[in-house]
């Protein structure tokens, strides 16, 4: 409409004082385009950002300062969820990153036809409701009639069945190990149409240059997957980070508190004790630590965040 | 091309690799039509398969109700998202307002949000604002949380748009929400599709919002079914499975449906993320 006044002003003289009321009324056009996800990010998450913030800081007694900050910095079970949830975030992405790259590649450059059907049934996990996969596998894990216990048994190993969600030491990661069972899926179907958008050039002409076999994974397809690793990383932290159904259903933050993380004791401080602003202070923390992770990530990959598929991956 | 021993290496890890990420699933499935006899044994396939459970659940409960609340909020969640996102990539891509690259940062800096650490003062602010227990209250924070991932794809794709063609469009005296329908919107139609899959599974399987806002039976979404069942199935695993299948078939056959479009509109935009 503004183009449309422009067009239908032939006389140059009044083009110059006009130019100033077309652009205002193109700020007012984009500023309306903006508004709406302005308005839902204003709501749903500035506002939150700030009144947990400020939730944080109330202490007890109605005064305001960092108490709640010193009461978790004494508290066993923060020390656990901080431990916890930097264990989830370590192994969920060694593990999705290994087992996505090296699915991808024999999917890629390996199968001559059929990729999209094991593109297709490996992401189906991926799909599910969070809440049914903790049921399903409270049930592959449980002594006596689970799934586990039933291989376990079929070997002639029974007595030997470990009670996996019911200990300290192992609760913790046989959960981890429910999420990387989701999760692989969306690591291999990234990792292929990372490795399909390579250049088939560039890969022919290092073949010629004697690049072959595991020097050609380590030293040329690994390298021009960076943007779509870095990617993943970043999204694959924060995921880790809130994972919440699988712990709340399967052990529930225990035995024990073992398997807390710092998204469930935000649930059972905040939820199930009513300790609001104790819980704000910890969420606090969660949001602090998703960032200094993001951060060293990014450090370590020497940049190159990519959501284009053009940038870290080609050049 | 690989050597065919290499093939056939590969082929064969890739079968073992997706046989066993489909156990889980076939486990669920198989539980769910075995009798109440069956149903404790150790095993992945049990004998004397059956219906009943079926014909049990979907007549007892709250499942159906529990169903029309998750359609409403995920299509609602979709609905919203599209809608703001791509108005907001059009400012930034096509408008070129001024601001965009901060407005971008912003936007993705929010990817970096963990839900959890949002959690209370979301539940709190929706208290105040009387939409706990209300679709609108899970539309509202599923759209605000999946606006940036959407914003990432959206305008990625817009910016892939020649300008000519919305230049041609513009001249025509076209206004500018004639050129985002008319022509950027078909044009951008795969990475809408995936923006729209990805909201719909995410919205569709949320279940951390939900449970500490759907506090009553009517307005509960399916994610919570498990979780009210569970008691009441305890000693019944083959009803409680037929619900959790019940459940998981859904965003499974939507899946099936569309990963089509979701694959080729992913390798199509190079989307990375």
């Amino acid at each position: 409409m503004s183009a449309a006044v422009q067009a239908g002003a032939p006389p140059r003289r009044t083009v110059r004082p006009r130019r100033g009321a077309v652009l205002g009324a193109r700020r007012l056009e984009a500023a309306l385009y903006v508004l709406p996800a302005a308005v839902l990010f204003g709501v749903f998450i500035a506002e939150p950002i700030a009144a947990n913030l400020f939730s944080s800081m109330v202490e007890p007694h109605g005064r305001v300062g960092f108490a709640n900050y010193a009461v978790a910095l004494a508290d066993p079970v923060f020390a656990t969820a901080i431990r916890n949830s930097l264990l989830w975030v370590a192994v969920s992405l060694a593990c999705e990153i290994a087992i996505g790259f090296a699915l991808a590649l024999l999917i890629e450059l390996y199968l001559p036809r059929g990729r999209a059907v094991f593109r297709t049934l490996l992401f189906l996990p991926m799909v599910i409701t969070p809440s049914v996969i903790a049921l399903v596998f409270n049930t592959f894990y449980a002594s006596d009639y689970g799934l586990l216990y039933g291989a376990f048994r079929a070997v002639g190993l029974a007595d030997m069945f470990p009670s996996l969600l019911g200990a300290p030491a192992t609760a913790s990661l046989a959960i981890i190990a429910v999420n990387v069972w989701q999760w692989s899926g969306f690591f291999v179907l990234m990792y292929c149409v990372g490795l399909a958008a390579i250049d088939r050039e560039l890969l022919d002409a290092a073949a010629i240059d004697g690049a072959r076999g595991w020097r050609r994974v380590r030293h040329i397809l690994w390298p021009l997957c960076g943007g779509t690793t870095i990617s993943l990383v970043v999204l694959g932290t924060i995921q880790a980070l809130q994972q919440f159904p699988l712990i709340y259903l399967m052990t529930e933050g225990g035995p024990a508190d073992s398997s807390q993380t710092l998204a469930t004791y935000i649930f059972q401080t905040g939820f199930v004790e009513g300790q609001m602003h104790y819980a704000s202070a910890i969420a606090v923390v969660l949001f602090l630590l998703a960032l200094a992770l993001v951060a060293i990530e990014y450090r370590l990959a020497g940049g190159g965040f990519s959501l284009s598929g053009k940038g870290a991956g080609r050049g | 091309m690989a050597e065919p021993g290499l093939q056939r290496l590969a082929l064969a890890i890739l079968i073992a690799a997706t046989a066993v990420s489909l156990i889980p699933t076939i486990y669920m499935i198989d539980i769910s039509f075995r009798t109440a006899n069956d149903s404790f044994a150790p095993v992945l396939i049990a004998a004397h398969p059956t219906i009943a459970n079926y014909v049990v659940v979907l007549h007892s409960g709250h499942l159906a109700r529990f169903f029309f609340n998750s359609v409403g909020v995920a299509a609602g969640s979709v609905a919203v998202t599209l809608f703001c996102a791509t108005t907001l990539s059009f400012a930034i891509a096509r408008l070129k307002i001024r601001f965009s690259r901060a407005i971008l940062l912003l936007v993705l800096s929010a990817l970096l949000l963990p839900l959890a650490s949002l959690l209370i003062p979301i539940t709190v602010l929706l208290r105040t604002l009387s939409l706990t227990n209300s679709w609108i209250g899970l539309i509202g924070p599923n759209a605000a949380l999946g606006i940036p991932f959407a914003t990432v794809i959206i305008k990625e794709a817009m910016t892939a748009v020649p300008d000519e063609l919305e230049e041609a469009a513009t001249l025509d005296g076209a206004a500018s929400l004639t050129v985002l329908w008319r022509i950027v919107v078909p044009l951008i139609r795969p990475a809408l599709i995936v923006v729209a899959i990805w909201e719909f599974l995410f919205s569709w399987n949320e279940f951390f919002l939900a449970l500490v806002i759907m506090t009553h039976n009517a307005t509960k979404t399916l994610p919570l079914a498990p979780l009210y069942y569970q008691g009441p199935y305890m000693t019944d695993p083959g009803k409680l499975f037929a619900i959790l299948t019940l459940i998981a078939v859904v965003p499974m056959a939507v899946y099936a449906l569309v990963q089509r479009w979701f694959v080729s509109g992913l390798m199509a935009g190079g989307v990375k993320g």
